[in-house]
């Protein structure tokens, strides 16, 4: 259906009259003459619609219609070009300032309750809160951040992990694989998700000669079906420390003091056997329940919770990356950023994070 | 594994209550993960304080996936004796059953040990049915549950085969044949892979080795002669066949973890005095035994300063050698060299995973007491290396776009292949994983603006209305691989609501555009130490994009002689918001994506800057508004001003852009603020006016401007 003469010529002339329009005054002018609900000219072009005949009746309402939304939207672009506009230099604004008391010199009084002007600012993630502080944490034991690919190989996702084909501590990591390899712009083609980030001590000592001092955050995958406090990917902090006259009691009082940090200054911290293939001896570590002083359903009524995995780096490892466990020993460790976080801020539900729900996001710190 | 508090008191006499139990088995790691009632039968009530301690064993120490190895570590935490159960003796003679190991199966088989006995199938007394029930094993008849008994006790898998219905009263140990099935004690037909190791008769495979045993042969209500298995089969091989066979069994978990080898024997001696002791049978004739190659035990090293070196802390020598002999070890002390003293520690069989030092000195620890490692801090003997480029971009990307006001998510690395499809360019691209959980997570992400789509959508069906998002994330295609970066996601208003705006814009803010967007995505570029442009692209427009509102994001390199394309930024096509759920008449999404890779080649590093002197001398602004045909490019006109204008002309600012009355048809009135400033003097009106004539003069013969 063609426009109607009538819609077309009331366009061109608002137009017109919007281009002249140099200030907010005339522009509520030039709205009052066509959107006015008295003498507007669009007002009269929705009036004149109920004497159109029968046939045009339909059409010309959505020509009319459409034209008012077009008009105001013309009108917020137009007030949005002038109020951005420069006064041009040397001359001065006429009619009243756009904004009360913005002139040097004015000074009427304002309601000073008003709502200030929102400055809109993004939060980051919860997770990358918590990765952020763990970083700055190991920044100042003196610990440099490495990072690496996703997609990974099976030999530095287990083998050199000293976990060959088969091993039943496969088992405790279910895996996702591609369905072929993927080119990796150094190394063999990957061929699954990494489960974990301790790839990445294989990674830094196959090119770097020790004393080695790491820490390895990133996005890990296993094939767990999601629920309150499983996700099939999360992020996790791994560490990695090997040198000279390393021990186990430094690995104890390093994860004392990163958990103190993290946590609270009087987290009481417990070390527990426990085994993962890459280090001997393995250590679960535990801390004082943060909701309760005396067993509470989250710690399953033992006041301790379960918050991270570590151990003396096996000497399989060492010697997978050339390394003499004769002169060299080491400690490693694992943590889970998603439980830091469920943790820390007391989230229930670790699917949560990945809804990105802004509800969510927008209460943690800038 | 299970294990009846009462039971384990038979084999270690310890008073240490149930609690400080399964606290100290805590402790040694022999995580208890509950503590349960033990089930009464009822001829005999459970003791009041008995109790069933639920333990997690770590897949390294199969040992311990009975009562003697638990029994043996309490034995070794309270330094109590431990008392094994009574053996039959045994019988010598002849050896009433043919057993053969054929030649291809030796190597998965290297010893297997049987015994025959005559029995009359029962039911089993209560004691022994409360035991396996405590432990969580079915009682089934006195024949079958003493072989379960056995296990549960000493960790070794035995099983019952009916002799009479063995076919030719034999055992073959052999690989299975092809196409050859069985059917298993579950009642399944199942099919035999090859190279599956299987037990059979003189015709048929009468059990899946290490698994599972066979119908066909099963001991019932009738049976009269029972054979009794008790063998040592190859880890791999179990495992293999009971992921292949999805068949996971008490034995298989046993066997596939590491069984005793020194152990067939004594584990028929076990059920040959069980059978007795509730008169389910006797044993007939002597115990076969195919043990051709016997283990040689390992021995291991073990330096009492490495153990230091290792722990941080010193272990008296008594304490290691006692608690390493009461773990089943022997340790004898070697003569004292140069590093201090030493034991030549012998590995017993049970303990699989103990092959060298590390292992010892991993029981050390354990007995010692983590809790009684000092807490030490490591020394730090060199400086820490600078952060990694890549890393302070990142965080200072993110900077910038929390500033810009937009909110960071983090999306699943998986998404759906119709998420996926628009973003790449066939879907021969796209990486697919073999084994996805579901559908909804089928490949790889190829974009980060799928999951932020998702992500939006989200949020708009949950009442939010002005959405601004962005992920800093990795990417997946098959032609580019894995590569970092970046993406944002906007839609609603412009800017905050304010009261102050209530008449002037009509009650509301404008909606996003284009501009937002390239916005941000300009400032990001200049804040990373990048050149962006923003350039209209070649139809068409990158495939999800909107053509005619989109940009393409390109700077110049100083690896490449042709500038890079570092990405896009516009609006989204409306189709795909649209398939992710955003709801109908929404308005538009704007989205922007670029590589950090390139990002980084383009970059100049802004933490190698020095800071320009500020003026010295005043600066002149000259405003210059000209009509030029509506399809010219703006970026070309700013780019003519400047390549006209000398090198006094400080900065061009777009302030203005109009069509309307006043202009002719098919063109458009563009204005800039022109600034000149000079740094070693003040410029005259004179050379300002001479540029700006210059300027207009090349405007007006480059693209035929007319000054308004």
């Amino acid at each position: 259906m063609p426009e109607a003469p009538a819609v077309g010529e009331v366009r061109a002339a608002f137009l017109a009259e919007l281009g002249q329009a140099a200030s907010p005054e005339q522009i509520q002018e030039v709205r009052n003459r066509y959107l006015g609900r008295k003498r507007g000219a669009v007002t009269a072009l929705l009036k004149s619609v109920a004497q159109a005949p029968p046939e045009a009746r339909r059409d010309l309402g959505q020509q009319a219609n459409a034209l008012k939304r077009e008009i105001e939207r013309a009108l917020v672009e137009r007030s949005g070009a002038v109020a951005a506009a420069p006064t041009p230099a040397g001359r001065q604004q006429p009619g009243r300032s756009a904004r009360p008391g913005d002139a040097a010199g004015r000074s009427e009084p304002v309601d000073v309750t008003l709502p200030g002007r929102d400055v809109r600012i993004g939060n980051r993630h919860p997770l990358t809160v918590v990765r952020e502080e763990i970083e700055a944490i190991f920044t100042g034991l003196g610990f440099e951040i490495v990072e690496g690919p996703e997609v990974e190989d099976d030999y530095h996702n287990f083998e050199a992990l000293n976990m060959p084909p088969e091993h039943p501590a496969r088992d405790m990591q279910d895996t996702l694989y591609l369905e072929s390899p993927l080119r990796t712009p150094a190394g063999p083609p990957g061929t699954l998700l990494r489960t974990h980030t301790s790839g990445m001590q294989i990674r830094y000592m196959e090119t770097h000669e020790p004393p080695v001092r790491i820490i390895a955050p990133g996005l890990v995958y296993r094939r767990d079906t999601p629920d309150l406090t499983h996700s099939p990917m999360f992020q996790q902090v791994e560490g990695l420390l090997v040198g000279e006259n390393v021990t186990m009691a430094d690995l104890k009082g390093t994860l004392e003091s990163f958990l103190r940090q993290l946590f609270e200054p009087d987290t009481r911290v417990m070390f527990r056997p426990s085994f993962f293939p890459y280090t001997e001896p393995s250590a679960e570590v535990f801390i004082s329940c943060v909701f309760c002083r005396d067993g509470c359903a989250v710690c399953k009524r033992t006041g301790w919770l379960e918050i991270l995995g570590s151990g003396m780096v096996h000497p399989a490892v060492l010697e997978a990356v050339g390394y003499d466990p004769e002169r060299l020993t080491g400690w490693a460790f694992g943590v889970g950023i998603d439980r830091i976080a469920i943790l820390k801020y007391r989230v229930e539900d670790i699917r949560a994070f990945y809804d990105n729900d802004l509800r969510l996001l927008e209460q943690f710190p800038l | 594994m299970r294990i009846l508090v009462s039971w384990l008191r038979e084999l270690v006499p310890v008073e240490a209550s149930v609690e400080e139990l399964a606290d100290a088995l805590t402790r040694h790691g022999f995580e208890v993960s509950a503590i349960d009632p033990a089930p009464s039968v009822p001829d005999r009530p459970a003791a009041p304080a008995d109790a069933v301690l639920d333990l997690e064993i770590t897949t390294n120490r199969p040992d311990c996936l009975s009562m003697v190895g638990i029994a043996r570590e309490v034995a070794t935490i309270y330094a109590r004796p431990l008392t094994g159960p009574t053996l039959a003796a045994a019988v010598p003679g002849e050896q009433p059953l043919p057993v053969t190991i054929e030649d291809d199966a030796r190597g998965l088989c290297p010893r297997y040990a049987a015994a025959v006995a005559d029995v009359t199938v029962a039911a089993s007394p209560g004691w022994m049915a409360a035991r396996l029930e405590a432990a969580g094993v079915r009682p089934i008849n006195n024949i079958v549950d003493v072989t379960n008994y056995a296990m549960l006790e000493l960790g070794h898998p035995l099983h019952a085969f009916d002799l009479d219905r063995l076919e030719g009263g034999e055992l073959r140990v052999r690989l299975a044949r092809p196409a050859e099935t069985v059917r298993t004690l579950d009642g399944v037909e199942r099919a035999l892979p090859a190279g599956t190791l299987v037990i059979a008769d003189a015709g048929h495979a009468q059990a899946v080795a290490g698994v599972m045993g066979g119908a066909d042969s099963e001991v019932t209500g009738s049976t009269k002669r029972v054979a009794l298995e008790s063998a040592w089969f190859d880890p791999l091989s179990v495992r293999r066949t009971s992921k292949r066979l999805a068949l996971s069994t008490d034995a298989s978990y046993r066997f596939e973890r590491g069984a005793d080898i020194e152990a067939p024997v004594r584990a028929l001696l076990r059920v040959q005095a069980l059978l007795r002791d509730i008169g389910a049978g006797t044993p007939r004739g002597a115990v076969v035994d195919r043990y051709p190659i016997p283990r040689t035990a390992a021995a291991v090293t073990l330096r009492h300063a490495r153990i230091r070196q290792v722990l941080g802390v010193d272990v008296e020598a008594g304490f290691v050698a006692a608690t390493l002999e009461r773990l089943g070890f022997d340790a004898d002390p070697l003569p004292a060299g140069d590093g201090g003293s030493a034991w030549r520690v012998t590995v017993p069989a049970h303990r699989v995973d103990v092959g060298r030092e590390i292992d010892l000195i991993e029981e050390v620890a354990r007995h010692h007491g983590y809790d009684r490692l000092p807490a030490t801090f490591p020394a730090a003997v060199q400086p820490p290396a600078p952060p990694s480029g890549a890393l302070a971009r990142r965080r200072l990307l993110r900077r910038v776009l929390t500033a810009s006001g937009c909110s960071e998510a983090i999306t699943y690395g998986f998404i759906e292949e119709a998420a996926a499809a628009p973003f790449v360019d066939g879907s021969d691209d796209l990486v697919r994983i073999a084994n996805p959980l579901a559908e909804t997570s089928a490949v790889l992400r190829p974009s980060l603006i799928p999951g932020l789509v998702d992500a939006l959508v989200y949020n708009r069906r949950r009442e939010h209305h002005d959405i601004r998002l962005f992920e800093i994330g990795h990417r997946f295609t098959a032609a580019r691989g894995e590569t970092p970066g970046f993406a944002v996601a906007l839609t609603g208003a412009s800017s905050p609501e304010h009261w102050s705006n209530s008449t002037r814009w009509g009650g509301q803010a404008p909606p996003i555009d284009v501009f937002d967007v390239t916005g941000i995505v300009g400032r990001v570029c200049d804040a990373l130490g990048v050149a962006a442009v923003f350039e209209a692209p070649a139809a068409p427009a990158p495939g999800p994009l909107v053509a005619g509102r989109t940009a393409v994001v390109r700077a110049a390199a100083p690896d490449t002689a042709t500038a890079l394309t570092l990405g896009y930024a516009g609006q989204l096509a409306p189709g795909i918001a649209a398939a992710r759920g955003l709801p109908a008449g929404d308005e538009a999404v704007y989205v922007a994506e670029l590589d950090l890779d390139l990002i980084a080649r383009a970059a100049t590093d802004r933490r190698r800057m020095a800071a320009a002197p500020l003026p010295r001398y005043p600066s002149i602004v000259r405003d210059l508004a000209v009509a030029v045909d509506a399809a010219l490019p703006a970026a070309t006109v700013r780019g003519t001003i400047r390549s006209a204008a000398p090198e006094a002309l400080r900065q061009v600012r777009q302030f203005d852009r109009y069509a309307g009355k006043g202009v002719p048809q098919g063109r458009v009135s563009l204005a800039f603020r022109l600034t000149f400033r000079a740094p070693d003097r003040t410029l005259t009106d004179t050379e300002v006016e001479q540029a700006m004539r210059v300027i207009l003069a090349r405007l007006t013969a480059e693209h035929d401007a007319q000054l308004r």
